[in-house]
């Protein structure tokens, strides 16, 4: 009874991530089949060729490298600033009696939940007036702007329940506040900063509408437009994006493998005590 | 809550401390602004920045190709900038309403261009039309806006048409028909064999069905008719717009059933795999097919319906128009001449892959017997008209489309269906 139990989970599991898989799966296989044989077999027939030349092709006609570097260019920035203030802002809310701290918090988090859509133009014309517009400068300062509010809200819950013990000792032991906030504080966020850093990472390299809101030089724009600048007006090499897309996914990939173990213990912390 | 206040003092110490910090920060902020902004403002003066939408890999090819031989020419230097088209489609108001515009842009003639040259977006490019006297009258109408100066510079066009492959209709035994009739006795043949005979692919690319609407429209009310239709001069629930449908529901059964799932791309793989019998579509499609079928494939024109209304084709017209705003117009009208001379349109009718007429008449197209067919199809034509978003607005565009697919899906709501089309295209004209 036990191992037919066993035997209809894994069955299940194995069914289930497949359907994960699948699309995944999918793309790939679309990655390696010619152009003709796509066009005259339609994409979701099964591969009557097999070519890698699709990825030369989004790497050097699509100008795969030129949006990788610019995508790095501005999601590392992005993400330091971002959190490095957010883990400011937390902090001060969560550790300090501020007045007004529960607003702040309610604000920031209510400013997350406008849809950014309906801040594409009032974003647009705010770049243009600062002179950001067209540079990788604005599309970092949005980001970092975007993504405050969010980090700020799941920091000030993390730090807010670390003991105040420890902060008390620190105190005593002569720490000021920055120094409390750099020894102390900082690496008992760890885990959550890693967790953090990781989504923020795939948020920010994965995201479409704010480059092509604040940004128009082809040479300027990051991974996610250049792959959809892949496809033509009317006719699209299904093949050559599959390609490109495969390539773009392999940073968020590397990313998430080397902060797993980070992001697991974050998500489990505060769950047993 | 955890809370600790380590003292007033000490606080608003650090406060201040903090609040330096994000002085420092800010002043970084600016001094990136300002470095990075440099390059911005130089390029507006010196280069001329093309933003264009052919971001297809041939079109894109043969457009760096144009760009670097002008460049090569020492009349000036321009510098290209492809954009992915639906972005391109979305932001390009953006563009053109910005501070510090690109200087050109390819883009549509017609109605679109006239739309934006009537907000003073558009550079007159009147001077650039005096070196193009031999252009057809018809195209120099097209590139002039309402005030009589001219916006636009034509580069290419291309024709609509019921394309089909030759193999399967010899199979078939069957002939191109001439008119409505021979039409529908064509599909009546096509179906006893169990072929459905009108493709089309109305997933995600559904104004793929206001070809229908343009032309039945053109074959029985004129095309004059039909520009004020567009235009907002005549109404969508008038009774000659439901003579359309009246013919259109004659064909309605003949449409391939499936093609309500698929996007044209699919249609074009169904037309050219013999699972449809024939697709009215613009010559685009011919990129998303193998090239070793582009030799087996035909067209014939949308067949007559009232031999009296004078003959129309649909033909759009690509092209560019320079912003208002750009800081160099001598070097944008410069490399604006030279794309519309014979050497750089030639050049690009070699280079894309496209089946496209180029708008220079004395630019040669490429002699292919279908590129051959489908310019005397285009010189045999009385009226030109453009597509329904060319000849309208994009912002007209969706109210069509939700009229046309209910309307193959449930014919018999037809007037309901004009009267809701009727007030979609008030709101769109008012907006």
């Amino acid at each position: 009874m036990n191992k037919l139990r066993t035997g209809a989970f894994h069955t299940g599991m194995i069914l289930l991530s497949l359907l994960w898989l699948g699309p995944v799966l999918w793309v790939v296989v679309m990655s390696t089949r010619s152009f003709d044989d796509i066009a005259a077999h339609g994409v979701g027939s099964l591969p009557r060729s097999f070519t890698l030349d699709t990825y030369r092709q989004a790497w050097t006609d699509g100008g795969e490298l030129r949006a990788l570097i610019n995508s790095m260019i501005v999601t590392i920035p992005s993400v330091a600033l971002s959190l490095g203030l957010a883990a400011m802002a937390a902090f001060a809310l969560s550790r300090f009696r501020i007045p007004g701290r529960r607003t702040i918090l309610l604000l920031m988090l209510a400013g997350n939940l406008l849809p950014p859509q309906i801040l594409l133009i009032p974003v647009a014309k705010f770049s243009e007036l600062t002179g950001l517009y067209d540079t990788i400068w604005a599309l970092i300062a949005v980001q970092v702007g975007f993504g405050l509010g969010f980090y700020t809200f799941v920091l000030h819950g993390f730090m807010r329940d670390l003991p105040g013990e420890i902060q008390e000792a620190a105190t005593i032991d002569g720490a000021g506040t920055a120094q409390i906030f750099t020894r102390v504080m900082l690496p008992l966020t760890r885990p959550a900063l890693a967790a953090l850093g990781a989504l923020s990472f795939t948020w920010i390299f994965n995201d479409l509408l704010w480059a092509i809101t604040v940004l128009r030089t082809d040479d300027n724009m990051p991974v996610t437009p250049a792959l959809l600048a892949l496809q033509g007006q009317f006719v699209s090499s299904w093949n050559v994006i599959a390609a490109g897309t495969v390539i773009a996914a392999v940073p968020t990939v590397a990313v998430f493998l080397r902060f797993q173990r980070h992001f697991v213990s974050g998500l489990a912390i505060g769950a047993v005590k | 809550m955890s809370d600790f206040d380590p003292g007033r003092r000490r606080f608003l110490g650090h406060l201040g401390l903090a609040g330096l910090g994000a002085l420092g920060a800010s002043s970084f902020l600016s001094a990136c602004a300002s470095s990075a902004s440099g390059p911005t403002t130089s390029s507006g003066s010196g280069a001329v920045t093309i933003q264009s939408n052919l971001s297809s890999p041939q079109a894109k090819a043969a457009m760096e190709k144009l760009i670097e031989t002008f460049n090569g020419q020492g009349k000036g230097t321009a510098s290209l900038n492809t954009i992915a088209s639906e972005t391109f489609r979305t932001q390009l108001p953006t563009y053109l309403t910005s501070a510090n515009p690109p200087d050109l842009y390819t883009w549509y003639a017609g109605s679109v261009a006239n739309d934006y040259a009537s907000k003073n977006l558009l550079l007159d490019v009147s001077d650039v039309w005096k070196s193009l006297g031999d252009y057809p009258q018809s195209l120099r109408t097209l590139s002039t806006d309402a005030s009589g100066k001219q916006i636009f510079v034509p580069m290419n066009n291309y024709w609509w048409g019921f394309f089909y492959r030759k193999s399967n209709f010899a199979k078939w035994g069957v002939q191109e028909p001439k008119n409505w009739t021979e039409f529908l006795a064509l599909c009546e043949t096509l179906k006893s064999k169990g072929i459905p005979p009108i493709g089309i692919g109305l997933g995600d690319t559904p104004w793929v069905a206001s070809a229908w609407f343009d032309y039945l429209n053109i074959r029985i009310n004129g095309a004059p008719f039909h520009r004020e239709l567009l235009a907002g001069k005549q109404r969508f629930d008038d009774p000659k717009v439901k003579a359309v449908f009246t013919r259109w529901r004659e064909a309605l059964p003949y449409f391939d059933p499936k093609g309500k799932a698929y996007p044209f791309q699919e249609a074009t793989t169904a037309l050219l795999a013999g699972k449809t019998g024939m697709f009215l579509i613009g010559t685009f499609f011919a990129d998303a097919a193998p090239k070793d079928a582009l030799g087996d494939l035909d067209f014939f024109r949308f067949p007559i319906i009232d031999p009296a209304v004078p003959l129309a084709e649909e033909a759009p017209t690509d092209g560019f128009f320079a912003s208002a705003k750009t800081a160099n117009p001598t070097g944008t009208k410069a490399l604006l001449s030279y794309l519309a001379g014979v050497e750089a349109q030639e050049a690009y009718v070699k280079a894309s892959s496209g089946i496209v007429l180029p708008a220079n008449p004395k630019a040669k197209a490429s002699d292919s017997p279908l590129v051959v067919k489908g310019k005397a199809m285009l010189d045999e034509a009385k009226e030109l008209t453009q597509f329904f978003n060319r000849d309208s607005s994009d912002a007209l565009q969706p109210t069509a489309d939700t009229a046309l697919t209910k309307f193959i899906d449930k014919p018999d709501q037809i007037d309901a269906i004009l009267r809701e089309w009727q007030a979609g295209a008030e709101k769109v004209f008012k907006g």
